[in-house]
């Protein structure tokens, strides 16, 4: 008896090894497959008689290509592949983010949209993101077409008259306005400031915030390559 | 490691031995391990030519990886103990 089919399965096997190892630094895959070259020649010096059987065996007690790969793999990594461009993990924004952040002050809805499909932000930023920037421009004129009337009407109470002396300057003369009031007109003024920017606010502080994540996940990545 | 604290071994020696402690049960897993162990310094290798076949890869502890054994030895030991105590333990109670 012999084994017919001897170097059929060893390449086979050696084979599906190399496929199974295409993602590691070829030092790495080439020094396991070479081993495994050399332990399969010694095994067959071994064996007293050869078949195909036990060639078979031979293979098995080396294990699964795949599980021996794993085993490589658990480890990182020369340090030249760690410099290699396409670090896993490490996402490059662009245009997808570029858009978002231009949008979400003018055509929220969009803004909005391409903010939750960008992987740059997490979670946390997309929902700041989604809620200080208030709908954008248009949000903000429904709600203060909705809610505007009734500042108007909290800060109308005064009444005031103008004049102009004869030097030209005008002096503006309020009767009976109540401090509350004050206080409401200078709120009602800063609230719509602060409406006003806070789409750009939000989109400067998604900005930021994308640099943030891109540095936190370049840093994670290097974590995993050190540590792995 | 301890396997060739003494003396360089190639690794289908290696796994003859730990084929019959019964360790090893997919060899092919030492060369990754062998590899691993070579890349951190803690062995070293050697081609040496083989009376019936192909040089052979020896492998040889390094002065690192004979420190790393003998830390492993004693953490082991303490651990082993450990252990011992608490299934001791166990059967008392």
């Amino acid at each position: 008896m012999t084994a017919l089919h001897a170097d059929q399965l060893i390449d086979g096997y050696l084979a599906r090894l190399r496929v199974a190892a295409a993602d590691l630094p070829s030092s790495v895959r080439e020094e396991l497959i070479d081993d495994m070259r050399a332990h399969i020649a010694e095994a067959r010096a071994r064996e007293p008689e050869e078949t195909d059987a036990t060639i078979l065996n031979i293979l098995d007690r080396l294990g699964d290509p795949e599980m021996l790969v794993a085993e490589a793999r658990q480890r990182p990594a020369p340090v030249p592949s760690r410099q290699s461009s396409a670090w896993p993990g490490l996402y490059q924004s662009g245009i997808l983010e570029i858009g978002a952040l231009v949008l979400l002050p003018f055509l929220w809805v969009i803004g909005v949209i391409l903010l939750w499909v960008s992987p740059a932000w997490k979670t946390r930023d997309k929902v700041i993101g989604s809620i200080f920037s208030l709908g954008g421009y248009p949000g903000i004129f429904i709600i203060g077409g909705a809610f505007g009337h009734r500042l108007i009407g909290v800060t109308s109470g005064g009444s005031c008259t103008s004049s102009t002396d004869s030097a030209g300057n005008v002096t503006q003369a309020c009767t009976s306005m109540p401090a509350w009031e004050v206080i409401g007109l200078i709120l009602s003024v800063a609230l719509v400031v602060i409406v006003w920017l806070l789409p750009v606010i939000t989109s400067v502080y998604l900005a930021l915030r994308l640099r943030g994540g891109r540095r936190a996940q370049g840093a994670i990545a290097l974590t995993e390559a050190g540590s792995t | 490691m301890a396997l060739i604290r003494e003396t360089p071994r190639y690794a289908y020696e290696l796994i003859e031995a730990l084929g019959k402690t019964g360790l090893l049960t997919t060899e092919g897993t030492l060369y990754p391990l062998l590899s691993r162990l070579r890349r951190d310094g803690l062995v070293k290798t050697e081609w040496r030519e083989s009376t019936d076949g192909p040089p052979r890869r020896y492998y040889e502890l390094t002065a690192e990886g004979r420190r790393a054994l003998t830390a492993f030895k004693n953490e082991w030991t303490s651990f082993r103990g450990a252990v011992d105590g608490i299934l001791q333990e166990g059967t008392k109670s």
